[in-house]
Formats: C-alpha cells, sequence, structure tokens
C-alpha cells in the first residue's frame, strides 16, 4: 500500500479543499451552541437595546482616544449619541439597536459606519483568518508595554465570554453583543 | 530613483515565490548534504533545522501545513528522543523569533514537537526495518502526531482561561487539525524516504563501519 500513499495524499488534498468550507460551517455552528446566554452582558447598555444586538469597544484608560476619553458612549444604528454610562466597566463606545446580523463582521462593519471614523478599525489577513491590528486607531501595544516575552492584542468578547472563533465566523443570535477590548500575554 | 521592490503580491502569488524559494533551499541543501562526511548527524540536523525552519516560515500562508512535524518524527526514528526534542526547539524558538512570532506558545510548541520526537524514538524499531521506512505505519503515526501536537500547543489557553474551555477550544480547532495531519500525509508520501536515505547515511556508527574484519591477535 506503500506505493499507493502518494495518490492517496493527493486524494486527500482534493477531499479537504472540497469538503473544508462544510467543516467550517458545520463548526461556526457547534461553536455558536457554546456562547452564553446574552441577558447578562447587555447590564449597563440602554434598556431600549434589550434584544438588540450591540457592538462595543472598551479603551484602555492609559490610552486616550481622541474622542472617547471618559465613560461609554451609547451610539445609536443611526450615528446619533443615546447618552454616557460613566459606571460602565471602562471606556469607550457601544453601537447598539441592531437586528438581523447573522455573522459577527457584518455587525462590526455596520457599527463601525454608524459611529463615523471613530471606530474605524484595520486588520491583517493572515491564513488562519483576521487579525485587528488596531481600533479607533488605537493599537494594543500602545496600551501596554510590548516585548519578546510579553504583548498585547484586541480580544473579542460574545456575551461577555472569550470568542472561541475569530469576528469573521462568529454566528449571532438576536440579542448578541459584541465587544472588543484590550488583553495582553 | 526607481520604485522596482514596491511591487505587492496577491497571497496565492506570495505562497507561489515562497515555495520557489523552498524548492531552492531543498535542493541546495540536498546538494550541500553529499558534501557531508558519513556519519555526521549533527551536521545533518543542522540541515534539518534550515529544512524546517525554512518550511515554516515560507508555508506559513496555508494554515498548518508545514514540514516541521515530520521532520521532527524522522529525527526522532533516525537520531533517537534528546536530538529530536533538540532539533524541535531550534526550529520552533527560530522561526517564532524571526517571523511568525515569540510568546509563551512557544514551550508548548516545543512541548508539543518533542512529545512527536519522543513517539518516532520509542516506536523506531516498528517504523524503520533493514534500513527501510514503513511508510504506512509513519503516515499513521504522523496524523496522530499532527492531532497530539495541536491539542498540546491548544492547551495553552488555559494560561488564561478555566479548562471548561479546552474541549470546546479544540472542537473548534478541528478543522486546523485537518489541515495538519492532511499535511503530514503529504510530507511523508512525497519527503520521508528521500529524506530517510540522507539520514540513514548520518546514523551509522563509524566505529561498526570501520572495523570489517576481525582482528586476531598471533
Amino acid at each position: 500500500m506503500s506505493d499507493n500513499l502518494k495518490p492517496l495524499s493527493v486524494i486527500a488534498v482534493i477531499a479537504l479543499i472540497i469538503l473544508a468550507p462544510a467543516i467550517r460551517d458545520a463548526l461556526r455552528e457547534e461553536a455558536a451552541t457554546y456562547v452564553d446566554d446574552s441577558e447578562s452582558s447587555h447590564d449597563g447598555l440602554p434598556e431600549s437595546w434589550n434584544d438588540t444586538q450591540v457592538f462595543c469597544v472598551l479603551f484602555p484608560d492609559q490610552t486616550s482616544h481622541p474622542k472617547f476619553t471618559s465613560g461609554v458612549t451609547m451610539i445609536e444604528q443611526d450615528g446619533s449619541t443615546l447618552g454616557t454610562n460613566s459606571e460602565y466597566n471602562g471606556t469607550g463606545a457601544c453601537v447598539g439597536g441592531f437586528s438581523g446580523f447573522e455573522n459577527g463582521l457584518d455587525l462590526m462593519d455596520a457599527a463601525v459606519n454608524s459611529s463615523g471614523t471613530d471606530l474605524v478599525y484595520n486588520l491583517t489577513e493572515f491564513s488562519f483568518g483576521l487579525q485587528i491590528d488596531s481600533i479607533g486607531g488605537i493599537e494594543p501595544c500602545d496600551a501596554t508595554e510590548c516585548s519578546d516575552s510579553s504583548g498585547a492584542y484586541w480580544a473579542l468578547y460574545h456575551n461577555g465570554g472569550t470568542s472561541l472563533v475569530g469576528i469573521s465566523d462568529i454566528i449571532l443570535s438576536e440579542g448578541d453583543v459584541l465587544l472588543w477590548q484590550i488583553a495582553t500575554w | 530613483m526607481y520604485d522596482f521592490h514596491n511591487v505587492a503580491l496577491t497571497p496565492t502569488q506570495s505562497l507561489l515565490l515562497n515555495i520557489c524559494i523552498l524548492s531552492v533551499i531543498v535542493f541546495a541543501v540536498l546538494r550541500s548534504e553529499r558534501r557531508l562526511d558519513d556519519y555526521n548527524p549533527i551536521a545533518m540536523l543542522g540541515v534539518l533545522a534550515i529544512f524546517g525552519i525554512a518550511g515554516r516560515i515560507l508555508l506559513d500562508p496555508i494554515p498548518n501545513f508545514q514540514p516541521v512535524t515530520v521532520i521532527v518524527l524522522l529525527a526522532g526514528i533516525y537520531y533517537g528522543a534528546p536530538r529530536a526534542v533538540a532539533l524541535a526547539g531550534i526550529i520552533a524558538l527560530a522561526s517564532n523569533f524571526a517571523v511568525l512570532g515569540h510568546g509563551p506558545w512557544t514551550l508548548f510548541q516545543v512541548a508539543g514537537w518533542g512529545l512527536v520526537g519522543f513517539a518516532g524514538a520509542f516506536f523506531a524499531d516498528h517504523l524503520l526495518k533493514d534500513g527501510r521506512l514503513q511508510l504506512n505505519r509513519l503516515a499513521g503515526l504522523a496524523i496522530i502526531s499532527a492531532f497530539a501536537f495541536d491539542w498540546v500547543v491548544s492547551s495553552s489557553i488555559l494560561l488564561k482561561t478555566d479548562v471548561s474551555m479546552l474541549a470546546p477550544y479544540l472542537l473548534n480547532g478541528l478543522l486546523f487539525d485537518l489541515y495538519h495531519a492532511v499535511g503530514n500525509l503529504v510530507f511523508v508520501a512525497w519527503l520521508a524516504n528521500p529524506l530517510g536515505e540522507i539520514m540513514l547515511r548520518h546514523r551509522v556508527e563509524p566505529s561498526s563501519q570501520s572495523v570489517s574484519e576481525v582482528v586476531t591477535n598471533r
């Protein structure tokens, strides 16, 4: 059978290329079952956003965003500002009132558009997926000292829990809350 | 004056370029190996390290498709666990420091590939018979090694999260594990025999070659 190993390897590559999208979709749906209920993740958000989809970015205290300097600014999907919650755990902005989004990246793009240019992000596309490099002009290593043995990154939370998949692989339900916050390693 | 180097490549063009560079490296490495004396395992490990580092960096555009696992597995079979672990450490550290990014995960990668090297050494008698690699068995172990390595590296999330996250995290990485497993199958099918023949030349102890006749006292 060892003579058959070369053609077998080629067949395996072709089969994987064909089956990969179906496997990825199945795993995305499986990942969605591990996401916590969205109810508690709406704490501190406007009541009018209950059961709607929300996108938040929290900036580190020691890094000043040119606009969001204290509390969390609540922005409606039409771009109008609802107010600022100074008791929310952090500084930044939330854009809410959305519904019907099924993909995390689509919700993020819609929210970023609603905020004007304040939450514009940059990303790098790797073979394993997307990496968010900066949000609102803030890079992770602006917030903390990075070295060869320590670093920082924009971490993604889905309904309060660490997301198991990247932003473009998140399957959303109504009422879900996405949140970006800088984490260190 | 001229901006000849300002050429933007698409991911596919970049991958093809990298494969060309890797082919040149493999060709050059194979040529240089012929100039090595027989039984020079340390120089051979250096050659394997170059191949592993270059392969890992240049094939990075393809997710989890790299030759390191199979190289370390073969090093375990031909040169034993200690040298395979050393090779794993050199490849992981050098490629992460140079390009891919160094952090706590490097230690888990060394542990994962070290485990693969141990497996190669442990099963060496079953994988290498009369100087010939048992390719089917090697392919099986390489596929298992892909999952084992990925799961060891994935366990690094326990530094930041609790154990309840581990199972869903591993489940979500299953597609990348499959990429790794199929990649290992490809490398075993196409590279194991030529690489194994070279490694075998640098495995034989010189003392067993040089004394070909029994010397008797008169």
